[in-house]
């Protein structure tokens, strides 16, 4: 605790401190446990070439993947699940595997693999945010990646093109956002009144998908319909994000 | 009806037993290329043939058995996220020992896998399917786990569902679900094929006794009713 926690993660637009999925769960969840980071935004001076963002560094270690740093923050005595019960820690898990399994291949989709969105969005958004000749590099890495981890996990005989697909992709993540409404129902938070892991993880997935304007807009206007996960993730802005500043 | 179940794995018979379907299972060394999908398992019923375990239960549904009708819409969503859990964690991390840990390809994996065919073609296509394992590992973030680290995911994981089934018979109290068939057929797996997944999931003695249970209710209850496989 006493030792400075700092943060590589990739920053914010459209009202959100971060416009990256794995950046904002770090962001959210560091907020919900009072982790006090110190958030270093990928900028022009940024010399890592790796796309392994977000990155947590302490004076003798980093840490990088989003469960891996939350798990240190744990251990650091910065636990945002102090309050749930074993069962609720273990529904936590399951919804997160739901999570990445039904929604990210949609997410990572509608980012970086759409080529309307990819184009006119995504790709200028990230590569003004790193220096030449990086910019050049990374964000198409980036949009492989994503394409790659969606055709290898859902892409098998018969639906080898990739048409078929995105059908199925965004069919599952429209599911899933159902589930998540219905399970969320009236509540502020998913396990009572106080915003845990899940949250962070949710907020992080969803808040991007709700807030960045994409010309190819299907799985955003779904979300926007499912009101009570609209309202989640305006309240956790308006309550821990405020300043929407690098502030830590 | 009467189904006949072409697999490799456990999971859809249990599930088609907890609907108290008539079945016989075949296994074929070739029943990935017999499947319309390219995947096992499959079910063979009548003239249709259904692939893969959604579109099974989903098949199965729709001619009137489901096992899931009794639960609320939350109940519905939390089974879904188990279920995910479950592909997630343990068949990622059956697949990481089976193509990944090199002793383990090398003792068991490749002769099992290619034993149907000559040579060179078990070397061949034992070979190409570890490289796509292990394409696909990498692209999850798996590439880079040691076999410790994926022991401890399995054992998170099955903190996890010791801890959702408690004390009951079954994960959704009195009555069995396909997160129950699912959970089985791998837990069962498991404990009969790898030694260092099965140490992790005995340190869980309510799993153990739910495995145990299903096995003898549903697989030695009905092993008079004309099955052709048992599972000893």
């Amino acid at each position: 605790m006493a030792a400075p926690l700092e943060l590589s993660c990739w920053g914010g637009g459209w009202g959100l401190p971060s416009v990256h999925s794995d950046s904002l769960v770090v962001l959210a969840y560091a907020k919900f446990s009072g982790a006090p980071l110190k958030v270093n935004v990928i900028d022009n001076t940024w010399r890592g070439s790796r796309g392994d963002v977000p990155i947590l560094t302490t004076e003798d270690s980093t840490v990088s993947q989003p469960a891996k740093i939350l798990n240190f923050l744990r251990k650091q005595k910065y636990n945002a699940d102090y309050y749930l019960s074993a069962k609720q820690g273990a529904d936590t898990l399951a919804y997160i595997a739901l999570l990445e399994e039904k929604l990210l291949p949609a997410v990572l989709h509608t980012f970086w693999v759409e080529s309307d969105n990819y184009f006119t969005v995504t790709k200028p958004w990230f590569a003004s945010q790193i220096p030449f000749p990086l910019n050049l590099i990374l964000p198409g890495r980036m949009s492989k990646g994503a394409l790659n981890r969606i055709l290898l996990t859902k892409g098998a005989p018969p639906l080898y093109h990739l048409q078929e697909v995105e059908a199925q992709i965004y069919r599952d993540a429209k599911e899933c956002l159902n589930l998540l409404s219905k399970r969320l129902g009236t509540s502020q938070f998913f396990f009572g009144d106080t915003p845990s892991t899940l949250d962070a993880y949710v907020f992080g997935f969803l808040a991007p998908l709700y807030k960045v304007h994409f010309p190819k807009v299907q799985l955003q206007e779904h979300l926007k319909q499912l009101s009570n996960l609209c309202h989640f993730c305006d309240d956790i802005l308006s309550s821990y994000f405020r300043l929407n500043l690098t502030d830590g | 009806m009467l189904v006949r179940l072409v697999l490799h794995h456990p999971y859809p018979q249990a599930f088609l037993q907890m609907c108290n379907l008539p079945i016989k299972v075949v296994c074929r060394s070739n029943a990935e290329y017999m499947s319309p999908s390219g995947k096992v398992p499959f079910i063979h019923v009548g003239n249709q043939v259904v692939s893969e375990l959604g579109p099974i239960v989903q098949f199965v549904k729709a001619k009137g058995h489901s096992l899931s009708d009794g639960l609320d819409e939350v109940q519905k969503a939390e089974m879904k996220a188990y279920m995910e859990l479950v592909n997630n964690m343990l068949l990622t991390a059956e697949l990481y020992l089976q193509w990944c840990d090199e002793a383990t390809v090398r003792e068991i994996t490749y002769a099992r896998y290619g034993s149907p065919y000559p040579w060179p073609l078990n070397h061949v296509l034992a070979y190409q399917k570890q490289w796509e394992i292990k394409r696909k590992m990498k692209a999850i973030g798996w590439g880079s786990k040691t076999l410790d680290q994926v022991l401890e995911d399995v054992d998170q994981c099955c903190q996890a569902l010791s801890q959702r089934l408690g004390t009951q018979p079954y994960f959704f109290n009195k009555q069995p679900t396909e997160l129950d068939a699912l959970v089985f057929g791998h837990l069962y797996t498991i404990l009969t094929t790898t030694d260092e997944l099965s140490e992790k999931v005995k340190n869980y003695s309510n799993l153990l006794a739910f495995c145990r249970r299903i096995e003898q209710h549903y697989f030695e209850d009905h092993a008079r009713g004309g099955i052709s496989v048992r599972l000893s």
